[in-house]
């Protein structure tokens, strides 16, 4: 591209134009963290409910298994930080959304421990919703903002259900919240990577 | 009366530079010079042109070993770029009545 070549006004707002598009157009997600997260919620839900109607215990509390799986998160979203060669206005407000999205959990968890709420799937599911719609909203992706409208319906209706039939909702929560999107996203990264 | 265009960002590189980080937080030189086109020479010239008024931040530092240029858009920038846009728009409008 020559630097000095002069411009008409026309081929200017033209440049404009193309440019922005294509900052825009270069970030793509992945779909590894909300697939992730979605497979370990549902899965989590699921085991728990099948735990208590079923009768038989895995010997240890399945809910363990988030905290391990934070670990492959972190390493994941660090080397994808460090191969970025830009950073996204909507990225950076991404990473405030879900920071501020895994504080509360840990908060929700010891509230809950100490506390020990009657409807404390309510509260996580109310919690799973925010971030879900923002990040729909943001991104203009409709799974996401569906998804968190869907945490809040079961986190309403939570209310009135009984234990362990709550752990269905939570599994529906995080399925619809992120297990779909997060498929959704994958194959449309990995469909765009192959281009 | 038509403002006059600012000469630092009518320039092609230089405007194409500008538009991309308008975009961004913040992007890599070799970023920058994969979406525009441009040769690294061509590219460190211009990016130092728009460093000197102020339009762009440019932060030097080591990656891995490596040597890592980063620009990000100031205020001042964002604010040449408005009025730069705006001053477009004049003049195209201004056409367009003419016609």
């Amino acid at each position: 591209m020559p630097e000095e070549k002069q411009l008409t006004e026309k081929e200017s707002l033209e440049l404009i134009a193309s440019m922005i598009s294509k900052a825009k157009n270069s970030y793509i997600e992945s779909g590894v963290g909300p697939l992730c997260w979605g497979i370990l919620i549902t899965l989590c839900s699921l085991l728990s409910f099948a735990q208590v109607t079923l009768k038989f215990s895995i010997g240890f509390d399945v809910w363990l298994l988030a905290l391990f799986a934070l670990i492959p998160q972190i390493i994941y979203a660090l080397r994808s930080k460090k191969e970025r060669k830009f950073t996204a206005h909507e990225e950076a407000i991404m990473d405030y959304v879900w920071s501020t999205f895994a504080i509360c959990m840990l908060l929700l968890s010891f509230y809950n421990a100490v506390a020990t709420p009657s409807h404390a799937t309510a509260l996580y599911m109310m919690v799973y919703g925010i971030p879900t719609f923002i990040t729909g909203g943001i991104r203009k992706f409709r799974p996401m903002i569906v998804g968190g409208i869907i945490c809040w319906i079961c986190s309403l209706t939570s209310l009135y259900t009984s234990f362990p039939n709550t752990l269905l909702l939570m599994a529906i929560s995080s399925g619809s919240a992120w297990l779909i999107p997060g498929i959704i996203l994958r194959r449309r990264y990995l469909k765009l990577k192959h281009v | 009366m038509f403002k006059e265009l600012d000469p630092i960002l009518h320039s092609q590189l230089r405007l194409a530079v500008m538009s991309l980080l308008i975009g961004v937080k913040e992007a890599e030189f070799t970023y920058i010079r994969e979406k525009t086109n441009s040769t690294a020479g061509n590219l460190s010239v211009q990016v130092q042109k728009l460093k000197e008024v102020g339009y762009i931040d440019v932060v030097k530092q080591f990656k891995d070993n490596y040597p890592q240029t980063t620009c990000k858009v100031t205020p001042k920038g964002i604010e040449a770029f408005e009025a730069y846009v705006k001053a477009l728009q004049q003049y195209l409008q201004a056409g367009q009545q003419q016609s």
